[in-house]
C-alpha cells in the first residue's frame, strides 16, 4: 500500500512540475512577495530616515530617539505577512483546480479508484504533493525575511512562527481549493470555487456592519484573517493551529467523499 | 445551466474584492451589496437548476454512502467546530518573540498577584477592539486576560465601558483604558509598560512624594529645552509618583512627607545648617537620589556624601568606546554596559540595555559610616575607560586615548548605600537609602528616552521610595537593531529576490513547457 502510495505522489509531482504551471504560480508568487517586502523594507528606511533627521530630533541625537514600536516587526513583518497571506490565496487555486478536476475529465479518476488504492489514500497523496508545493512556494518567499530576521536580530523563533503561520493558513486554503476541483470535471469552476470560498471565508468584515454583534463574533471566529495575523507577530496560538487544521482536514475528508462519491456512482 | 453559478461566484467575489478595496472610505457600498446579493442568488439559482437536473444515484449502495458521507462530512465539520471552541477557551500559546513581547514581566505579575492579596474593587482594562492599533494590542491584553485574575478586560463593543472611559476614548482614541470604579486612566501607547503603569497608578494607595532641592544651582525642572530636565517631573507624574520642588536655603528642615529627597547636581554649596537637615532626615531613614555631574565643586560632594560612604574625585570618566548614538562621539559619551546584576537600581540593565552618561564623574565607595551599613557599587565604565583628572581639557574634547600609566582599576559611576537605622526589626522600612549616579545629562530631555536612561532613574527612585516590586518596566518590541538593512543592501537583495530568482523559476518553466512539447 506504501509503495502504491508513494508510486501516486511520486506522479503527482511529476505532473505538477512537467506543467509549466507550477512554475509560472513559483515565478509570480516570489516575485510579488520580493517586491512587497521591499516596499515596506523602503518604507521603513524612509520613516527611520525621518526620525533620524535632525528636524525630528533636533539637537543631533541619532538612532536612539527613534521610538522602540517604530521597528522591523511592526513596519515591516506584520504587514508584509498580510500581503503575503493574500498572495497565497491568489496563486494557489490555479495550482489546485487541476489536481481532481483533470482525472475526473480525462476519465482517468476510475483508473485510480481501481488501481488498488483507497479514496482517502488516493486524496492523501494528491494533497500531500499540494501541501509539499506550498511549502516549496513559501520556501522561495523566505529568503527576505530570513536576511532581515538575522541582520535585524529579531530571532529564528520568530521566523519560524511567521512561516508556520503561513504553512497552516496555506495547507488549509489549498485543501480548500483541493476539495472544490474534487467535486468537479471543469478547471474553470474549481479554479472559481477555489477563490470564491477562501475570499469569502478571507474576512467577515464586509458582513459583519449588516448582523447583530453576536452573529458579527461569530462570523470573525470563522475568519481565515483572525486567525492568521498573531503568527506573523511571532505568536502561535493553539486556538488558531486547531482552526487551520479542522480546515484542511475537512478539505481533505470532502475530497475523500467526492472520489467515494464518484465511485459509488 | 453550469454559467449560473460561475457567473455568480464571480459576482460575489468582485462584491466582497471591491468592499475591502474601498472600506476606508466608506462602509459597504451599494455596487458591493448588489454584487454580492445578486452572485449569492445566482448560485442558488444555479444550485436549484443542477439540482434539478441530477438524475440522482442509482442503487441503494449508492444511496447509503450518500448518506453515509454527508453524515460524516456534517460530523466532522460539527466536530472541528467543537474544538475550535474547545481551544480557544485554553490559553495555550507559544511565544516566539524576541523578547517575548506577549508574556508579561515579572514585574507585571507581581503587581498582579498583590492586587489579588489586597482584594479590593477590581480593575478592569476597557479595550476598543475598533482603534486603530488594536490588531497590535490584542495579544498583549489577552496576556493581562490569562495571566492577570486581578485584571478584567472588558470588551467595549459587547460591555458598555463606564462613562469616564468614554470620556476619555471621545477625546484621545486610546485601545486601551484602565479603570477601578468610577476612575478611569487612559493608558496612553498602550504597551505592557504603559498598561502595567497605569494600574499601579489606579491601586496604589497614595502617591510617593519625591522632593528635590533647589536653590544651589541644581537642575531646572521646569525647563522644557533639550538641556533642561522638565522630562523627569512628567516621567514620575506619569509613573505615579508626586514631584515636589523643595527650596533648602528656605527650610530648617527636609519636609516630613517627603518620601524621596533628590538631590540634583547642585553647582554651589550647601549651608551647613542645610547639610545638617539632609543628615537628620537620614538618619531617621530617609531616602535619597544624589546626581552628581564632573567639575562641579559644590561642599555636598566633598563633605556630605564622604560622610554617608561616597567618594566623587574631581574627575571625569573617559572611554573611546563612547556612543556612536551622538553625531560627534567623543571619550566623554560614555556607554555604559556593566552592571552588578543582583543591585535593584540595575536589576533589568544587562550588555543589552546600556545607559548612555555623558559627562560621567566617577563614584567611588569609601569608609562605612557604621559596620552594619551597607554599600554597593552597580555600574561600572568599560575596562578601557580611564580617569582624567583635567575635566577642562577632557571634556573640550583634548583627551582623546589614555595616558600612559593610566588608573585601568574597575570605574563605578552608580553606587548605593543601605544604612539600618533606629534597631527596628523591619529594616526595609527603617532604612536609609542613597543612590548616586555620576552624571546628570543622562536625565535630561535629550537623553531622558535615549537607550535605557529612563529605567536606570525609575529603578533608583522606585527603591528608594520602597516601590521595589514595580522596578521600571522597559517597552517590549524593542529590536536589537533597528535598522536591518541599508537602501543599498535593500536594493541588492531585492535584485536578486525580484528579479533574478523569478527569472529562474520561468526559465524552468519554459523548460518544462518545451520539455512537453516535445
Amino acid at each position: 500500500m506504501t509503495r502504491r502510495l508513494w508510486a501516486l505522489a511520486r506522479k503527482e509531482m511529476r505532473q505538477l512540475f512537467a506543467s509549466p504551471i507550477a512554475y509560472v504560480v513559483l515565478t509570480v508568487y516570489v516575485a510579488l512577495t520580493g517586491i512587497y517586502f521591499f516596499q515596506h523594507l523602503v518604507s521603513y528606511n524612509q520613516l527611520l530616515f525621518v526620525y533620524q533627521s535632525e528636524g525630528m530630533t533636533g539637537g543631533g541625537f541619532d538612532q536612539g530617539t527613534v521610538p522602540s514600536q517604530i521597528n522591523v516587526l511592526n513596519e515591516v513583518f506584520v504587514p508584509s505577512a498580510e500581503d503575503f497571506g493574500l498572495f497565497l490565496l491568489v496563486v494557489l487555486p490555479l495550482v489546485t483546480m487541476r489536481v481532481f478536476s483533470e482525472e475526473r475529465a480525462n476519465g482517468t479518476d476510475e483508473l485510480l479508484l481501481t488501481s488498488g488504492l483507497r479514496p482517502y489514500e488516493v486524496a492523501l497523496a494528491k494533497h500531500g504533493v499540494t501541501y509539499l508545493f506550498v511549502t516549496l512556494l513559501l520556501a522561495g518567499s523566505a529568503i527576505y525575511p530570513a536576511v532581515v530576521v538575522l541582520r535585524g536580530g529579531l530571532g529564528f523563533e520568530h521566523l519560524v512562527a511567521l512561516y508556520s503561520g503561513q504553512l497552516f493558513y496555506g495547507c488549509a486554503v489549498a485543501s480548500l481549493g483541493l476539495a472544490c476541483s474534487a467535486f468537479t470535471s471543469s478547471q474553470i469552476v474549481a479554479a472559481v470555487l477555489g477563490y470564491a470560498i477562501p475570499f469569502v471565508l478571507l474576512d467577515f468584515a464586509w458582513l459583519s456592519n449588516t448582523v447583530s454583534e453576536h452573529a458579527a463574533a461569530i462570523l470573525k471566529e470563522a475568519a481565515l484573517l483572525s486567525h492568521y495575523g498573531s503568527f506573523a507577530r511571532g505568536v502561535i496560538e493553539l486556538r488558531n493551529v486547531v482552526y487551520f487544521a479542522g480546515i484542511t482536514g475537512l478539505g481533505w475528508l470532502a475530497s475523500v467523499a467526492s472520489l467515494e462519491l464518484s465511485r459509488a456512482r | 445551466m453550469t454559467f449560473l453559478p460561475a457567473a455568480g461566484l464571480v459576482m460575489i467575489l468582485v462584491g466582497v474584492g471591491s468592499y475591502y478595496a474601498t472600506r476606508s472610505l466608506h462602509g459597504l457600498s451599494a455596487f458591493s451589496s448588489a454584487n454580492v446579493v445578486l452572485g449569492v442568488a445566482l448560485v442558488a439559482i444555479g444550485a436549484v437548476a443542477q439540482a434539478r437536473r441530477f438524475r440522482g444515484f442509482s442503487g441503494a449502495e449508492s444511496r447509503r454512502v450518500v448518506l453515509r458521507w454527508t453524515a460524516l462530512l456534517l460530523g466532522a465539520l460539527a466536530l472541528v467546530i467543537g474544538v475550535d471552541v474547545w481551544a480557544s477557551t485554553f490559553t495555550a500559546r507559544l511565544d516566539l518573540t524576541i523578547d517575548r513581547m506577549y508574556t508579561l514581566s515579572e514585574q507585571s505579575v507581581a503587581l498582579c498577584r498583590e492586587l489579588e492579596q489586597k482584594g479590593g474593587a477590581p480593575v478592569e482594562l476597557v479595550f476598543f477592539e475598533d482603534a486603530l492599533l488594536a490588531k497590535d494590542v490584542r495579544l498583549l491584553v489577552a496576556a493581562y486576560a490569562d495571566s492577570c485574575r486581578a485584571v478584567e478586560v472588558r470588551d467595549a463593543r459587547r460591555r458598555e465601558p463606564p462613562e469616564a472611559a468614554r470620556d476619555i476614548y471621545k477625546t484621545t482614541a486610546t485601545t486601551v483604558i484602565a479603570c477601578r470604579g468610577d476612575v478611569c486612566d487612559p493608558v496612553g501607547y498602550p504597551s505592557e509598560r504603559n498598561i502595567t503603569n497605569a494600574l499601579a497608578r489606579l491601586t496604589r494607595e497614595r502617591a510617593i512624594r519625591v522632593y528635590f532641592t533647589t536653590g544651589h544651582g541644581e537642575i531646572d525642572l521646569a525647563s522644557e529645552s533639550d538641556t533642561g530636565y522638565s522630562g523627569i517631573a512628567a516621567l514620575l507624574r506619569d509613573q505615579g509618583f508626586e514631584p515636589q520642588a523643595f527650596v533648602g536655603p528656605a527650610a530648617a528642615e527636609v519636609p516630613a512627607d517627603a518620601d524621596v529627597v533628590v538631590v540634583a547636581a547642585p553647582e554651589r554649596d550647601l549651608m551647613p545648617e542645610e547639610l545638617a537637615a539632609l543628615d537628620r532626615y537620614l538618619a531617621r531613614g530617609g531616602r535619597m537620589l544624589v546626581l552628581a555631574d564632573a567639575g562641579q565643586h559644590s561642599n555636598f560632594y566633598s563633605e556630605f556624601l564622604p560622610r554617608w560612604g561616597f567618594t566623587l574625585d574631581d574627575a571625569v570618566v573617559l572611554d573611546r568606546a563612547s556612543s556612536p548614538l551622538l553625531r560627534d562621539p567623543k571619550p566623554v559619551n560614555l556607554l555604559v554596559h556593566l552592571f552588578a546584576p543582583y543591585n535593584p537600581v540595575t536589576r533589568n540593565l544587562s550588555q543589552r540595555t546600556m545607559v548612555l552618561l555623558p559627562r560621567a564623574r566617577p563614584v567611588d565607595l569609601g569608609r562605612k559610616p557604621q559596620p552594619d551599613d551597607k554599600l554597593d557599587r552597580a555600574a561600572f565604565a568599560s575596562q578601557r575607560a580611564w580617569i582624567s583628572r583635567d575635566v577642562s581639557q577632557a571634556l573640550a574634547g583634548a583627551e582623546t586615548s589614555a595616558p600612559d600609566g593610566a588608573d585601568s582599576h574597575e570605574i563605578s559611576i552608580v553606587a548605593t548605600g543601605r544604612y539600618p537605622r533606629g534597631g527596628d526589626e523591619d529594616t526595609s522600612a527603617h532604612e536609609a537609602r542613597i543612590v548616586v549616579v555620576g552624571n546628570r545629562d543622562f536625565a535630561s530631555n535629550r537623553l531622558l528616552d535615549a537607550l535605557y536612561n529612563r529605567d536606570l532613574l525609575l529603578n533608583a527612585v522606585r527603591w528608594l521610595g520602597n516601590d521595589e516590586q514595580h522596578i521600571a518596566l522597559s517597552d517590549k518590541g524593542w529590536t536589537p537593531n533597528q535598522d536591518p538593512l541599508t537602501l543599498q543592501q535593500t536594493v541588492a537583495y531585492f535584485y536578486f529576490l525580484a528579479f533574478a530568482l523569478p527569472e529562474s523559476l520561468l526559465l524552468l518553466g519554459i523548460f518544462a513547457w518545451w520539455r512537453l512539447r516535445a
